[in-house]
């Protein structure tokens, strides 16, 4: 049975395609920042936890607070990237969705243990004592599995090489180990995260925390020092990943294509920028540096994606039947949606100086 | 048939979507009207200048924040997680047409989140205005969620005439949009008063706690009185099919409806009594009460809209196991296997028929249909079927059985898909005559009634009943019970069945064979032949050769007339001579 004609037709589109490709790209690295402050906030509370004295556990205690929004701004986050994958890429993540069925219902469960597990962290940090560290570690593999599952989802849906299996299969139990891109992909995300969410830390430190002095200091060099040796071994892991690529596709960012080089070139200088802004602890310029670098990185796995799918699907065959009004409406609402969380947000600065 | 099917024998999909949905329904309505109930007790509270019902209003803040953001968020990613393992083509096709509603959901989601955020970590530290300010954006944020996902919801169950011009507006403001707003906007409001109701009874300054009692009771209750034309409404917008499907015409949803009435007027009862009554006394096992009341008359609701949209996932759209309406007639003519995707048998041959028909079962009646599990159970619906009544009756289901959706594909699927519903699942053979195997009184009753009523469960409720009144129940079943179909057939065929119905509590009758074969007979025969006669002369005779001679007489003697009767007749005939000369079956 050859993989092409298990592909399921695609809808039509009611916007020209570039439209929703945009807009994967342009939330798709903001739910990334959530996803990675969320699991470097965790991480540096954990790793507090282990060092001894009032500042780091006060750390700890000010990250506790911080845990359940990182949670709650990352599944928002998530739900338009999403959204978005969903029109472009609907039929083939349905299908590789079906095959992994029961791993996919579970990321709903852990993420709901995870989410109240952050918010008895939060509001019992003082109770738990010594406890809090375990309740960490179990919020830290809970949501490193979700992302796993994710990892899994993501690399199914773009190999329908690998689909047949659902013939003998059909519990929904399969899962993509056997491709041998799936372990380099998942540990470049995960390290990635890591080191972006102990830069995260950083700058939190350095900014909301500025009232005590000492634990705004022990988050700054602990979250830089997450972030530089992470970012160190990011070259490695970065390089495993590019070849365990099937040859054509590591070979366009070798120069056969020159936006995926370019891409590969950008995202390396950055990426030792931010190493060097990094080990020298200025949080302010290895931040705009890696907003950027996050981006590029997206935009790279978007090549990957593009490539691997290339003998499947070519997306600009999908039928469009254009409908401005509901993008209009959208892109209406979303300006309103910006302008009334920058209103709560002066508000809320405002009340917080007045106190 | 364009995407793979998640298979989990004993867990039929729709159940797992019921279960996400309605815990999702409780707590994002309950989220929607706790957001006005917030900003209005605390409009209360600093109108009348008292801390006990602000901390009050605090302490339900900090609950909203824990339910209604991690419930309530994660069951909504949930329940999409869900419709697009269970019905992925209609998810897809939902997520195609309705995109910017969703992402504009998406922004009010964010809105929502921040604001509650706020207005929490704020509480007490704000000034007042601007606390209220931020309290009543979580509430328009909320609302324009449910604004949103109300009118995608209504296009699965009204798409009106999106179906013809596919416009995004069109689907969006469908037929059902307003009354179910208004329904669902003051459900919503009736949820977060019954909780406040509760949780007031737990307040330890007691003015206060009679004051937020009296408060949340009279919200909950006026709430509960405006939904009533709001869900009356709603219910005559539905179009007609949908209307009697909710009218009674399938046993589930009658039950459910029924509930929901009860639980409504429960309700009713139970808030207006308490409400006049002291709030003084101790009430609040009785709110527990009129909270679980209150989610059943909702559920109920829920449950109605869903089964009202049968056999459609999207109405006149879509059926429930993915086919689109419009493409039945080319996959009828050209084949069901060959246009799906996910098969391994694209033609039908005598060895892959079970399994083809298994196939066919997963693309077709999986969506519905559990095996050997708890939902919709395919393997107790069928066991009193023989394959030629399941054939019969998969060529007509849907008109037969209007919620059910059409079989679609050709004349050998149907066969496939039979053979595995009768000898796939039950081992029964495999005689292809045409459908009639037994005599006709059984083969009736297994085309049109097996499928609800098993033979077993039928006979106590017949006992005692005449055979008259048995035949003349079977021209008006509906009044028997408004869930039972008529059952339009030529006279011959309901006395068949009467017969056959009477024979179960009156063994020494032989059903309607002998009533009918034996008139028959003595009509038109026993001038000539006695049974005695004949009896040795057609020893052996298999009922398919006794058939044949009935259509040809003077072949077998150029002496003997042809038999002018019906095929119907002859059929009867048959089988009482086939019984009662001792002939092969």
């Amino acid at each position: 049975m050859s993989p092409a004609s298990l592909i399921p037709v695609a809808d039509t589109l009611t916007a020209p395609n570039g439209w929703f490709q945009f807009f994967l790209m342009l939330t798709f690295p903001l739910h990334l920042f959530a996803m990675n402050a969320m699991l470097g906030a965790g991480l540096v509370a954990f790793i507090s936890h282990l060092y001894p004295g009032r500042a780091y556990h006060e750390l700890s205690h000010q990250l506790a607070k911080a845990l359940p929004f990182l949670v709650a701004f990352t599944v928002n986050l998530g739900v338009a990237p999403l959204l978005f994958v969903n029109v472009i890429y609907g039929h083939l993540l349905y299908s590789s969705t079906v095959l992994m069925g029961l791993y996919w219902l579970a990321v709903i469960p852990i993420l709901i243990v995870a989410y109240y597990l952050t918010y008895i962290y939060d509001f019992s940090f003082r109770k738990l004592g010594n406890l809090a560290m375990f309740v960490l570690l179990v919020v830290l593999a809970l949501l490193l599995t979700v992302g796993f599952i994710f990892s899994n989802n993501m690399s199914m849906m773009i190999a329908p090489a690998s689909w047949s299996r659902w013939f003998a299969t059909p519990g929904g139990t399969l899962l993509n180990l056997a491709d041998p891109t799936l372990m380099p992909r998942y540990l470049h995300i995960i390290t990635g995260s890591l080191a972006v969410g102990g830069l995260f830390t950083a700058l939190y430190s350095t900014t909301l925390l500025k009232s005590t002095p000492e634990v705004s200091e022990v988050g700054r060099k602990l979250g830089m020092q997450l972030f530089t040796w992470l970012t160190l071994l990011q070259l490695g892991v970065g390089t495993w990943f590019l070849l365990s690529l099937p040859k054509a596709t590591m070979l366009r960012f070798m120069g056969g294509s020159p936006i995926a080089t370019a891409l590969l070139v950008i995202g390396v200088l950055l990426a030792v920028a931010t190493l060097l802004t990094g080990f020298k602890q200025l949080v302010l310029p290895t931040v705009w540096l890696t907003l950027p670098l996050v981006y590029v990185m997206s935009f790279m796995r978007d090549v990957v994606r593009g490539n691997f799918l290339a003998p499947y699907f070519d997306p600009t065959t999908v039928p469009v039947q254009v409908q401005w009004s509901p993008l209009i409406f959208f892109l209406m609402t979303l300006a309103l949606g910006i302008g009334l969380v920058a209103w709560m947000l002066v508000r809320l600065k405002n009340t917080k100086k007045a106190c | 048939m364009n995407y793979p099917v998640w298979f989990v024998p004993t867990f039929g999909g729709g159940l797992l979507i019921a279960l996400v949905a309605i815990v999702h329904v409780f707590v994002s309505h309950f989220a929607v009207g706790g957001g006005l109930y917030l900003v209005m007790a605390e409009r209360k509270a600093i109108k009348e200048k008292s801390q006990a019902i602000m901390d009050f209003v605090k302490k339900h803040t900090k609950f909203f924040m824990l339910l209604t953001m991690v419930f309530g968020g994660l069951t909504g990613v949930a329940i999409w997680f869900v419709i697009s393992l269970i019905h992925p083509a209609a998810t897809s096709l939902l997520i195609h047409t309705f995109v910017f509603g969703w992402a504009a959901e998406w922004v009010f989601f964010l809105v929502e989140i921040v604001a509650l955020f706020v207005y929490f970590y704020a509480f007490g530290k704000m000034d007042d205005r601007t606390h209220q300010t931020i309290g009543w954006i979580y509430f328009g944020a909320a609302w324009m969620s449910l604004f949103l996902i109300n009118g995608i919801i209504d296009f699965m169950l009204t798409p009106g005439t999106w179906i013809s011009n596919s416009n995004f507006w069109s689907g969006f403001f469908n037929p059902t949009f307003w009354p179910s707003l208004f329904f669902r906007s003051f459900m919503s409001f009736m949820l977060a008063g019954c909780y406040g109701f509760l949780t007031a009874t737990f307040l330890k300054d007691e003015a206060a706690r009679h004051r937020m009692i009296r408060y949340s009771g009279v919200w909950a209750l006026v709430s509960l009185i405006l939904s009533v034309p709001a869900g009356w409404w709603y219910i005559s917008v539905l179009p007609d099919k949908a209307r009697s499907l909710v009218g009674g015409a399938s046993p589930t949803i009658a039950r459910a409806t029924t509930v929901g009435a009860f639980s409504l007027a429960a309700l009713a009862g139970l808030l207006i009594t308490l409400i006049l009554l002291n709030p003084k006394a101790r009430i609040r096992s009785l709110i527990v009460i009129v909270m679980i009341a209150a989610m059943g008359y909702m559920g109920a609701f829920e449950w109605t809209r869903e089964a009202a949209r049968r056999p459609y996932v999207i109405n006149e759209v879509m059926y429930s196991n993915g086919i689109l309406k419009k493409e039945v007639e080319r996959i009828n003519q050209e084949g069901f296997l060959k246009n799906a995707k996910w098969v391994q048998h694209k033609e039908i041959t005598e060895a892959n028929r079970l399994e083809a028909g298994r196939e066919l079962f997963l693309h077709q009646c999986f969506a519905c249909h559990s095996v050997s599990g708890f939902n919709n159970d395919i393997v107790s619906r069928t066991k009193n079927m023989s394959y030629g009544a399941m054939r019969k009756y998969l060529a007509t289901i849907h008109e037969k059985r209007y919620f059910m959706p059409p079989f679609v594909g050709n004349e050998s699927e149907l066969k496939a898909l039979a053979a595995y519903l009768t000898a796939g699942l039950h081992k029964k053979p495999l005689a292809d005559d045409g459908g009639a195997v037994g005599d006709r009184g059984t083969v009736l009753y297994e085309e049109n009634c097996a499928a609800c009523h098993s033979a077993e469960s039928i006979k106590p409720k017949m006992k005692g009943w005449e055979l008259a009144k048995i035949r003349a129940a079977l021209d008006k079943l509906p009044a028997l019970n408004p869930a039972m179909p008529d059952y339009n057939a030529p006279a011959p065929d309901k006395d068949a069945v009467a017969g056959y119905l009477f024979s179960l509590n009156n063994p020494g009758t032989d059903s309607s064979v002998k009533d009918q074969g034996a008139t028959l007979y003595e009509e038109n025969c026993a001038a000539c032949h006695s049974l005695d006669q004949i009896k040795p002369k057609m020893a052996g005779w298999p009922k398919k050769k006794i058939r044949s001679a009935l259509d040809k007489l003077s072949a077998l003697n150029p002496a003997m007339p042809d038999y002018s009767g019906t095929a119907v007749e002859k059929d009867f005939l048959s089988d009482y001579l086939a019984k009662y000369t001792g002939g092969a079956q």
